[in-house]
Order: structure tokens, then C-alpha cells, then sequence
């Protein structure tokens, strides 16, 4: 992996950007209706509804206003809320923050149990243990989000009052001076993405574990912990990382539903309210920076693992050509 | 965040009968104002209360012109001062806030707007007349949301004339006998020249904003300085925290959970869950304040020109079953004309029964029998959908080719001009008098007849004519309105004193910390 790769890479997930950034300002456009028949209400005159229409820019071809709306995004403006004219930057720099914490704790809560259980089940492929992971895995990846969020709600917060079963952050404070409230959102999201970390290293593991080097350590009588750790980890460590950047993606898709169930001050309850006021310019804007971390995350998880990847270490002598 | 609140509890105990007495006066127009005893002339000690709304995400807004959620107009309602607020117990229908009185000229073109004596923003400067007229102008000239332009679409704000610090000359583009409903449903006063609301702008409320987060919350503390104890209206918190919480399970979820003492619009199915629960009570608003759920025919649809189709699908719907299975009773069974509660209602009309023979009879008459229709409908108003879906029931019970078009939230009145076009459609309207709401355009002779009861000069005449337009809505109107619909809010034991209005007041809310 040469910086060359990584330039290469970074330009793909801007090409990708750029066509996911058309595929959310049109299909967010395109929809029945927009903020001026919301905004507006019901008892509105037609004037009073074209006026609206003209004061949100409304009024403009679709492809002016996507490119205008792209060439601001470029320069760090996302455009402003239609109802109270918050800049969408504003919103997205207050809550962002929020919402990386969450599916950070989170990541890092999954990462350990799923290390250890991947690895513990790859090794042992087809035994019983393996058998029972795969089955707990796969009954964790069946549940949604939201359901797996309300049992924790009804369990930790109502049945035994441990945890608030809302978030909501007290004014002027950031969430992390609130552990307490962290906790339910943060374990949703560990539930939602431990079922398909596991597998994603259990299957790194299973087919690491076939490699001629382990296979060798195996008969040279090396086994357990040790053989998982010093044979098996290494080579396994690349697909492993890629399949957990994948997972932690997934999370910022999940904190969408959890953020929402917990009223949790983040980008995806932001996203949710601005759904139901219609709020396009909040969607797009929000949206866009949603796409912009999940394909950074991803990008980074492919540049990690092609540089822990050994069998991508001999390519180097070929001076990087991909 | 909890401790102060604990604090603020124990200090409270001398307060338990006040508190209690406020509960059971709060629903009345009066209020508590034996509370004065309890706090020791202070006032505004009663602790924090925590209400929870739906909100809006970053959208809330303090201008409340532009606020398009019912959090921004309840938030603006305890900060700024109302004109007056819509209450049929008292003799010019409403009660005063700010307002002293209105007098109509004999002619009804003229209002004459007194404001009361020593009402003061929070910069210490009084309340006067150039504040009310600003303030009557701010929603045309801060390009505010068409509900809040009531005023402009009714009377001559340009040639409105400030006749001394405390009265204002108010004439009206048409003569109009209503207009004090119209100046007391949704007014407040800002101070001239206001056009940045921010939590440092002057106000004349009970409360002042003390810290204002978009999507997430505000902390209002009382303002000591307020008039409301002249109209015998004493605050006794010390504070409110009006939360934004989205999702309606979560809201029921903080009072539950302890985070939260009220929380507004709560669905039937949790209303009726929750009333057996422990530690919380559920109320919900009487007449007037409930929304009307109408289902309109429209009538360039062809077999709803037809007046018998018409009847016969009104005759077709079984009221009291969508009052009992979709609401579990917390609504009032409507009588397809609008405005239960309010004083111009014709409660003396018939009550529609439901008639599935007559219906069916009434269709084969005009040769539509089987018709095919479609009803469209949408989340909008708490019960819509499952209302719509009973009536697409009741209507094939008659024969009718009924289906049910869906939408999701959001959806329905989106694009108003496509929603105006369909054949049959779900739609409702928040708590308002009937005459100055009527959309004329459908049916001539009740236009006039609505123009002759908000404009006679003599009441009875007024009265005559705006009951007869009545009668012939409910007998020929184009608009099914099954239920009456209130906001169910859930509260905590020991809250008392929020009084339904359009949306709930907070503003003499009481804790009561057994």
C-alpha cells in the first residue's frame, strides 16, 4: 500500500460522495410537497403558500439548486434549516460530536467480545461452540435496532430503574458528563453490532486459521490462546479491521433508530426530526455529512487492513500498482 | 441536574394544599390564587417542571412567527404576554391578558384595544399601545407563519390609531362582531421594533428563557415581574423545562422513567395504558379545545355533487364505534359541523345517526350504488389512519368500492395543491370558531349567510344566521366530521394546574411533592 493507493482510494470515495450527494439532494427533492406546505399549514392562502415557496428558494430548477447547493457544500455551507433558518453547518458541528461519541463507545465495547468470541469460534469451525456463537450471532443480527433498544428500555430503565430511559443531556452540558445516559443508547448499539462484528472476525479467523504458517505452528504443537494470539491474530488482523470498519458504518446508520428511541442530542435524531418537518436543507446537509463519515470510515478501514494485510506486503516491491 | 431538583421539593411541603387547591381550580378559568398564602409572598418557588413535546428538532425556533411545532407556540405562550386567551365562560367570550377590554363600535368597524395598567416588559419599560400595534403588524411584517396572521386578514392595521399610551383605534376591513376571538386565540405582545427573538429579548410572559437549546430543551424561569397576579393568575414554579422529545414512546418512557412530570400528546392506546398505571394521571382537553377530524368530499369529484351521496355517506359511519375502538373514548362524537364548544356551536342539531340501510337506499337513489372511491389519509392528527380505515369499513358495509390510500407522516398536506384535488380526503383543524374559519367557495347561500353572522349589527340576527348556516352544513355540507378530537397529556402525580387550551398552559402549573 503506497500513499499513491491511498490517493487513489480517497478520490474513488469522492467520485462516491459526489454521486451519493446527487442521490440525496434528488430524492429528497423529488417527494410529494415540500417545507412550504408544511410550514404554511392548512389555512394559508396560495400567496401566502408562493411567498413561503419563494423565500426558501423553492421556486428554482432542481439542477441550479444542486449545484449551488454543492459548490457551497464544498466551502463547509450546508445550506440553512427551512423553518427557524439554523445554518444545517451549525447543527451538524453541535450534534456530530454527539453522535461520534456514541458509536465510538460503542465500537470500542464491541471490539473485545467480539475479538475474543470471533476468534474462539473460527478456531474451533464446525464444533459445537462455534454452532452455539453462530446461532447467538445470528438471533442478535435478526433484531432490529429499535426492538433491541426497547427491551433494554423495559429491562434496565423501567423493570429495575438502573439506567434513564430517555437521554436527555441537561442544558449547557455535553453527554459525557453523563455517563448514566449513555449507557442504554450506547448498549443498544453494542447489540446491534456485536452479531455481525463476531462473524466478520470468526470468518478473518476460520480461513486465517487454514493458512500453511498456522497450520505449521498447529504442528509444531503450539495451540489455544497462544496460537490465536501469536498465529492466527496476525493474519487475520487485516480482514478482521476491514469487517469492523463495515460494522462501525453500520452503527452510524443504527444510531439513527437508537438516537431517536432515546431522544440522544445526535446527527440521527436530527436527521429523524427534520424528516417529519420536511426540513429538506437539514436531510440533505445532514445526510450528505452521514455518507461523507461512513465513507471515511470505510476508506480508513481499507488503507488499516491492506497495511496489516501480509499478503500485501510483498506488492510494495512492484512499486504500488494496484 | 436531579439534586436541585430534590432541593427545590423538600422546600415545598407548606405548599401541598395550595398546590392541590390549584389542581382543582386549574381547569376552571379562575386560578389559584390562595397559592399567594403558601410562598410567603415570594411566589415561584414551587420547583421545577419537567414537560415534555414532541418538538421540533434544530426547526424550534423563539420566533415564534416562524415555529412551525406546537413546542414553539407553547414556549412563546409562557414568554410573551397574550392579548387574552379564548374562554365561552366569560362575557365577551374571552378572558384578558394583557388586554384590559375591547370595545366594538355599534357599527362593528371599529375595535378599541385597552391595555392594562403597570403591565412592564423585562427592560422595565411599560407595555404601550405602539407595542400592541407593533406587535399586531410583526406577523405580516416578519413574514410569519399564515396561522399567526389573523389579525392582518381581518382588520386595517394600517389604519389602525394609537389614541393615548394605553388604547388603541382598531378598524376592521369588513365589519366583523367576532373579532375579539380572533385578537384572544393566538395573539402576544412583543415589544416595538423586536425582530431577533433571542432569550435576551424584552418579553411581558410568566416566565423568561433562561437558556434555549434547539431540539433538546429550554429552562424558563418565573418572571417576577409579571402582570398576572392583577388577574388573579399567581406562577408557582420557580421553573419549567420544556424537553424536545421526538418519539412519542420515548416521552411516555421519561415520565415513566422519573425524567419528565408532563408529557403532551400521548396516543390513545398509551393514554389508556397509562391511566392505570401507578403514580401518573392522563387528561385530555374538553370542548372547545379539540381538533376537528373532517373527511372531505370533494365536489368537483362527480358523484359527490350529488347531495344524496353525500348523506349517504355520512349516514354510513358509525361515530360511536370510532369513539370507542380507535380513541378508547377520549373523543367527543362530532356532528359534521365545526367548532364544538365554542359559543356560536349549534348543539341543537340532531345528532347523525348511523343508518347503514338509509345510506345504502340514499346511494342506489342517485345511481351510484357501488361506487368506487378512494380516502386518503395520513398521520396527522392523532387516530386519522385508524379512523379512516373504520370508515373505509363502514362505507363498504353499504356496498361502497371503499379503499384506503395510506401516506406517511408528513405527507398529506405537503403538496397542498395535489391534497386540495383529491377526491376524498382526511384533514383536520385545530380548535377555532366557526364563522371566521368558513372557506367560502362551495356553497353560495351559506357564504352569505356566514358574512350575515360575523357582520349583522344586531346579535340576534348574527346568532340566527350563523345557525342557520349551520343547519345547512349538517345537511347538505360536503364535510364528514365523525370525532372531536383532544390532546392527551400524561402527567405525574402531584402536577397540577395545567390548564388545555389550543395547546397546554403551563404557566400555573403546581408540583406537588408527596
Amino acid at each position: 500500500m503506497t500513499w499513491r493507493d491511498v490517493a487513489l482510494r480517497g478520490l474513488v470515495a469522492a467520485g462516491t460522495l459526489l454521486v451519493l450527494s446527487a442521490v440525496i439532494f434528488f430524492s429528497t427533492d423529488v417527494l410529494p410537497g415540500d417545507a412550504a406546505g408544511i410550514i404554511a399549514g392548512q389555512d394559508a392562502t396560495e400567496r401566502e403558500r408562493a411567498e413561503i415557496r419563494e423565500r426558501l428558494g423553492l421556486d428554482r430548477p432542481a439542477v441550479v439548486r444542486y449545484l449551488e447547493w454543492l459548490g457551497d457544500a464544498a466551502t463547509g455551507d450546508l445550506g440553512r434549516s427551512a423553518a427557524a433558518g439554523r445554518p444545517v453547518a451549525e447543527v451538524l458541528a453541535e450534534r456530530l460530536g454527539n453522535s461520534v461519541l456514541l458509536v465510538a463507545l460503542a465500537a470500542a465495547v464491541v471490539a473485545v467480545p467480539a475479538l475474543v468470541l470471533g476468534l474462539a469460534a473460527g478456531l474451533r469451525a464446525g464444533r459445537p461452540l462455534d454452532r452455539a456463537l453462530s446461532s447467538l450471532t445470528v438471533v442478535l443480527l435478526a433484531l432490529p435496532e429499535f426492538l433491541l433498544a426497547t427491551g433494554l428500555v423495559v429491562l434496565l430503565a423501567q423493570h429495575w430503574s438502573l439506567f434513564p430511559a430517555v437521554s436527555m443531556v441537561p442544558a449547557g452540558d455535553a453527554p459525557w458528563q453523563h455517563p448514566d445516559l449513555l449507557v442504554l443508547p450506547v448498549a443498544s448499539l453494542v447489540l446491534g453490532g456485536l452479531g455481525v462484528a463476531t462473524r466478520l472476525v470468526r470468518a478473518a479467523a476460520a480461513s486465517a486459521a487454514e493458512h500453511p504458517a498456522v497450520e505449521q505452528a498447529r504442528l509444531d504443537g503450539e495451540s489455544g490462546a497462544r496460537l490465536a494470539w501469536s498465529y492466527v491474530l496476525p493474519a487475520a488482523a487485516g480482514p478482521a479491521l476491514q469487517g469492523f470498519t463495515v460494522m462501525v458504518a453500520g452503527l452510524l446508520g443504527g444510531s439513527l433508530v437508537v438516537e431517536t428511541l432515546f431522544a440522544y442530542p445526535g446527527i440521527g435524531h436530527e436527521v429523524a426530526q427534520a424528516v417529519t418537518y420536511r426540513d429538506t436543507a437539514m436531510v440533505q446537509g445532514l445526510g450528505l455529512a452521514l455518507a461523507g463519515a461512513v465513507l471515511l470510515v470505510l476508506l480508513a478501514g481499507d488503507v488499516l487492513a491492506r497495511a496489516l494485510d501480509p499478503r500485501s506486503r510483498p506488492a510494495r516491491r512492484g512499486g504500488g500498482a494496484a | 441536574m436531579r439534586s436541585p431538583d430534590r432541593r427545590a421539593f423538600l422546600g415545598l411541603g407548606a405548599l401541598t394544599a395550595a398546590g392541590i387547591a390549584g389542581f382543582l381550580t386549574g381547569c376552571s378559568s379562575s386560578s389559584s390564587s390562595s397559592s399567594q398564602d403558601g410562598e410567603g409572598g415570594e411566589g415561584g418557588d414551587g420547583g421545577t417542571l419537567r414537560a415534555a413535546f414532541a418538538g421540533g428538532g434544530s426547526s424550534e425556533t423563539l420566533n415564534y412567527l416562524l415555529g412551525p411545532t406546537a413546542l414553539d407556540f407553547v414556549r412563546a405562550r409562557l414568554v410573551h404576554g397574550a392579548l387574552g386567551a379564548i374562554d365561552a365562560g366569560q362575557p365577551d367570550g374571552v378572558r384578558y391578558g394583557v388586554l384590559e377590554s375591547i370595545e366594538i363600535s355599534d357599527d362593528l368597524a371599529t375595535y378599541t384595544l385597552r391595555l392594562r395598567d403597570a403591565v412592564a416588559f423585562t427592560d422595565g419599560s411599560p407595555v404601550t399601545a405602539a407595542d400592541l400595534l407593533y406587535s399586531l403588524r410583526a406577523p405580516d411584517e416578519l413574514g410569519g407563519l399564515p396561522f399567526t396572521r389573523l389579525a392582518g386578514r381581518n382588520f386595517d392595521l394600517a389604519a389602525a390609531r394609537v389614541v393615548d399610551d394605553r388604547t388603541l383605534d382598531l378598524p376592521t376591513l369588513t365589519p366583523i362582531a367576532d373579532g375579539r376571538l380572533l385578537l384572544c386565540q393566538s395573539m402576544l405582545v412583543v415589544k416595538e421594533g423586536v425582530t431577533e427573538f433571542t432569550p435576551q429579548t424584552p418579553s411581558c410572559g410568566p416566565f423568561v428563557i433562561e437558556a434555549f437549546e434547539p431540539g433538546r430543551q429550554t429552562v424558563l424561569r418565573r418572571n417576577p415581574d409579571w402582570f398576572g397576579p392583577a388577574i388573579g393568575e399567581e406562577v408557582s414554579l420557580s421553573e419549567i423545562h420544556l424537553l424536545s422529545i421526538g418519539d412519542p414512546e420515548a416521552r411516555v418512557n421519561a415520565l415513566r422513567g422519573g425524567q419528565a412530570e408532563f408529557v403532551s400528546g400521548v396516543s390513545p392506546a398509551t393514554a389508556r395504558t397509562l391511566a392505570d398505571a401507578e403514580g401518573v394521571a392522563v387528561t385530555a382537553g374538553e370542548p372547545p379545545y379539540v381538533s376537528n377530524l373532517r373527511f372531505v368530499m370533494n365536489l368537483a369529484h362527480p358523484p359527490f355533487q350529488d347531495e344524496r351521496v353525500r348523506r349517504a355517506f355520512r349516514l354510513a359511519i358509525d361515530r360511536q364505534a370510532i369513539v370507542d375502538t380507535v380513541y378508547f373514548g377520549r373523543a367527543h362524537l362530532g356532528n359534521d359541523v365545526p367548532a364544538l364548544g365554542f359559543p356560536g356551536y349549534h348543539a341543537e342539531l340532531e345528532q347523525r345517526a348511523h343508518d347503514p340501510e338509509a345510506a345504502e337506499a340514499l346511494l342506489r337513489e342517485a345511481g351510484h350504488a357501488g361506487m368506487a372511491i378512494e380516502l386518503t389519509a395520513g398521520p396527522e392528527l392523532t387516530g386519522m389512519v385508524e379512523t379512516a380505515t373504520l370508515m373505509v369499513e363502514h362505507l363498504r358495509a353499504i356496498g361502497v368500492d371503499a379503499t384506503l390510500n395510506e401516506l406517511p407522516a408528513g405527507q398529506l398536506f405537503a403538496d397542498y395543491e395535489a391534497y386540495q384535488r383529491l377526491p376524498f380526503a382526511a384533514g383536520y383543524n385545530p380548535p377555532a370558531p366557526f364563522e371566521p374559519n368558513h372557506t367560502p367557495g362551495n356553497f353560495p347561500d351559506i357564504d352569505e349567510l356566514v358574512v350575515t353572522a360575523r357582520s349583522a349589527t344586531a346579535e340576534a340576527d348574527r346568532t340566527a344566521a350563523s345557525r342557520e348556516a349551520q343547519r345547512l352544513l349538517w345537511e347538505r355540507g360536503n364535510e364528514i366530521i365523525p370525532v372531536f378530537v383532544p390532546t392527551v397529556d400524561a402527567h405525574a402525580d402531584g402536577v397540577g394546574g395545567v390548564r388545555h387550551l389550543q395547546f397546554p398552559d403551563l404557566s400555573l402549573a403546581t408540583l406537588d411533592p408527596a
